[in-house]
């Protein structure tokens, strides 16, 4: 019993099939399995699966796409319960991502965002056109592990400098692991504003997230 | 030569653009154009900055809207009337990185990188006019655009683009080009010195600084290029029609906001817009979708009476090899059969979709749009062509390398009739082993260093010179 429930949460994620990750989850909770179960076995194992599918080329990013979203409507229903019992879920770390100030670009963001979620990392997406100071806002809000700055404009490149110094300003550097990216970003530019780490693409900054949440928690 | 949709469909589109426009809008992130945009007559949102443009708005700014424009270059017999009805290439735009022409190394770009780049697309015969190839990224910021703007000024005497990165740069951009043109008062007779290119923010949506710069230009009636930089499944529908119906409503409100405020400022109107590859997240460039979409966005221009402008011809191949040649040449010719009036990113110096300039390439590119241009120029039919007289002249006995009015006919039409290619191999297998057996890579190499060693530009005036490297001093003094 627990084990069909299991396969079709996974299978209502790599599906992207919303009402079936919905149902399942309902089944799930009516057969009392934990809620930790049914991520980790379920609707998680069928992300990861869909997620290292996307990296080799094999699954197209809609199917991905969907995938989380699916993951999202069933883990909306068990968030409540995961709360009252008091567990964790453990993730391989938080990630606060944004577009700089004065850049409302979008779409290489969000593919990485769902990357990153789609390989298990909790992922805070905080829009486009974000002012410095809600960077720093949702920093101390989310304490993140990574901080994640898009930016696909030269114009809008020097917003990213701004940010990491602030955090430094407000002494905040040595609690976040910064990654930039963007068209016009290079590997060099990163180094040069001290941010942590550049990905040219989401399947790199997915490697990247790992590595970097790696050295933070030796 | 091309027509991909039928006059039914292109009514569709148009139709359907129209709606899009009227029921959906455009998120415009500029109180001032919103305004405008207001007084003329277009529904406002000002809280969501979201404009929708009825018909006749868009009617009346169309028919305001020049359907050529003579982009002037320094060398007045190099200048080029866009939209009469030949297809004009430019060069690529834009390349952070370059793939270094001695070492082989990727590394990043120099502004001795823009400088080869202009001067080479100056000696390029098929690049018509000339866009910023290269964005330096040894030169600080704050004037980044105003030390490429006196780069290219003196490394071509062919029309040159400017870049337009940002409100302030381009105003000093502007103060350069005016003394390029002889003056303020010059420059206000003929802005076509200079033109300048825009994309939106796919979907639907224009940020304050494209629309500041796109003020500018309608005030001094500066021609500029706008195009849709949609990417089919990702910030535009996956239907290829549907992205070109966005397409179209993004345009069109620079079209109507432009000619509100600048009546006859000339638009190249166009589309950088192609697919996203759903399998790697990358915008796929080099795709035949890609030629599809400027086939019939090409239709809906010259449908609106204006000239259409667009990229086709870039190449996602990491190197020059195979695959790079068949993407900028699929593409490229598409646009050009289609009747495209400029084919942007045409000569493609670049390898990487945009992002890394290589020097092979763009010799490469220039050898297959030679070859495109050829393909143009189609076939020349007469009753000298047809050559009825030389047929019976040669008759049975002789041929065309033995008569001798054959052999003063072939001299006669020879380079009319056939395209000489540069670094091209044609010759024998032995010649060729003789010559090293170099593939056309290596080829082409030589010939850069050729004409990088060789290739010279009119300087600029000395005078005029001096007073655009003031432009750049005075900006560095005030920093920012």
């Amino acid at each position: 019993m627990t084990s069909s429930i299991l396969e079709e949460l996974r299978e209502a994620v790599i599906e992207g099939d919303l009402e079936k990750s919905e149902s399942a989850v309902k089944k799930a909770m009516e057969a009392n399995i934990p809620p930790l179960e049914a991520i980790t076995n379920g609707l998680a194992k069928g992300v990861r699966e869909i997620g290292d599918k996307f990296s080799r080329g094999e699954v197209f990013l809609v199917e991905l796409i969907m995938a989380g979203e699916a993951m999202k409507a069933g883990m909306f229903l068990l968030l409540p319960k995961i709360k009252a019992t008091k567990t964790e879920i453990k993730t391989p770390g938080k990630v606060v991502i944004g577009t700089v100030k004065g850049d409302i670009h979008s779409i290489g963001k969000d593919i990485v965002a769902t990357l990153l979620e789609a390989n298990g990392f909790e992922v805070i997406n905080i829009g486009e056109d974000i002012p410095t100071e809600v960077f720093l806002d949702k920093m101390k809000e989310h304490k993140p592990d990574i901080l994640g700055l898009s930016s696909l404009l030269t114009t809008t490149m020097p917003m990213q400098k701004e940010i990491i110094d602030s955090i430094e300003k407000a002494g905040l550097r040595d609690k976040v692991k910064i990654i930039i990216g963007g068209a016009p970003t290079t590997k060099d530019w990163a180094e040069k504003i001290g941010a942590d780490g550049w990905a040219g693409d989401a399947v790199s900054a997915v490697d990247l997230a790992r590595q970097l949440v790696a050295e933070k928690k030796p | 030569m091309l027509q991909l949709l039928s006059r039914d469909e292109i009514q569709a589109i148009h139709a359907a653009a129209t709606e899009v426009l009227e029921r959906v809008g455009i998120l415009i992130q500029h109180d001032k154009a919103l305004q405008i945009l207001k007084d003329a007559g277009a529904a406002v949102d000002e809280k969501k900055k979201v404009v929708k443009f009825p018909e006749d708005l868009v009617r009346e700014a169309l028919r305001k809207t020049p359907s050529s424009v003579l982009l002037k270059a320094r060398d007045r017999k190099r200048s080029i009337l866009i939209g009469d009805g030949k297809s004009y290439f430019t060069n690529a735009f834009g390349a952070h990185y370059t793939i270094d022409l001695e070492t082989g190394e990727r590394r990043l770009s120099t502004l001795r990188d823009l400088e080869d780049f202009t001067l080479l697309s100056d000696y390029f015969p098929t690049v018509d006019y000339i866009k910023p190839n290269i964005i330096p990224q040894d030169v600080p910021k704050n004037i980044l655009e105003q030390t490429m703007t006196l780069s290219m000024f003196k490394s071509a005497e062919k029309h040159c683009s400017v870049i337009s990165l940002s409100p302030d740069g381009f105003r000093d951009v502007i103060r350069m080009s005016m003394i390029l043109a002889g003056g303020e008062d010059e420059f206000m007779k003929n802005p076509s010195i200079i033109d300048a290119g825009f994309n939106n923010v796919p979907p639907l949506k224009y940020s304050e600084e494209i629309i500041d710069m796109i003020l500018e230009c309608a005030r001094y009636r500066i021609p500029f290029d706008i195009s849709t930089g949609a990417l089919a499944s990702a910030s535009g529908p996956v239907t290829l029609a549907g992205t070109i119906v966005q397409g179209i409503a993004e345009n069109q409100a620079i079209v109507v906001l432009t000619q509100l405020v600048g009546p006859g400022t000339p638009i190249m109107w166009g589309s950088c817009a192609t697919i996203l590859d759903q399998r790697c997240g990358t915008a796929a460039y080099g795709s035949p979708e890609n030629g599809l979409i400027h086939a019939a966005f090409i239709q809906l221009a010259h449908y609106y009476g204006i000239p259409y402008y667009g990229a086709a011809g870039v190449v996602d191949s990491k190197l020059p090899d195979a695959q790079a040649a068949y993407e900028n040449a699929i593409n490229a010719l598409i646009a050009t059969l289609a009747g495209a009036d400029v084919v942007h990113d045409a000569v493609y110096g670049i390898v990487e979709s945009g992002v890394t300039a290589c020097y092979e390439q763009f010799a490469i590119s220039n050898e297959i749009c030679a070859a495109i241009k050829r393909i143009a120029k189609g076939i020349r039919v007469s009753k000298e062509t047809l050559g009825v007289n030389i047929i019976e002249a040669v008759g049975h006995e002789k041929n065309y390398l033995t008569s001798l009015d054959a052999l003063k006919f072939t001299k006669k039409h020879l380079l009319e009739e056939q395209w000489q290619p540069s670094i091209t191999d044609r010759s024998s297998r032995a010649e060729w082993e003789k010559r090293g057996s170099k593939n056309i890579v290596q080829r082409a190499r030589e010939k850069v260093e050729e004409i990088l060693a060789t290739h010279e530009v009119e300087p600029l005036d000395k005078d005029d010179e001096a007073r655009m490297t003031e432009v750049i001093k005075e900006r560095t003094r005030r920093g920012g």
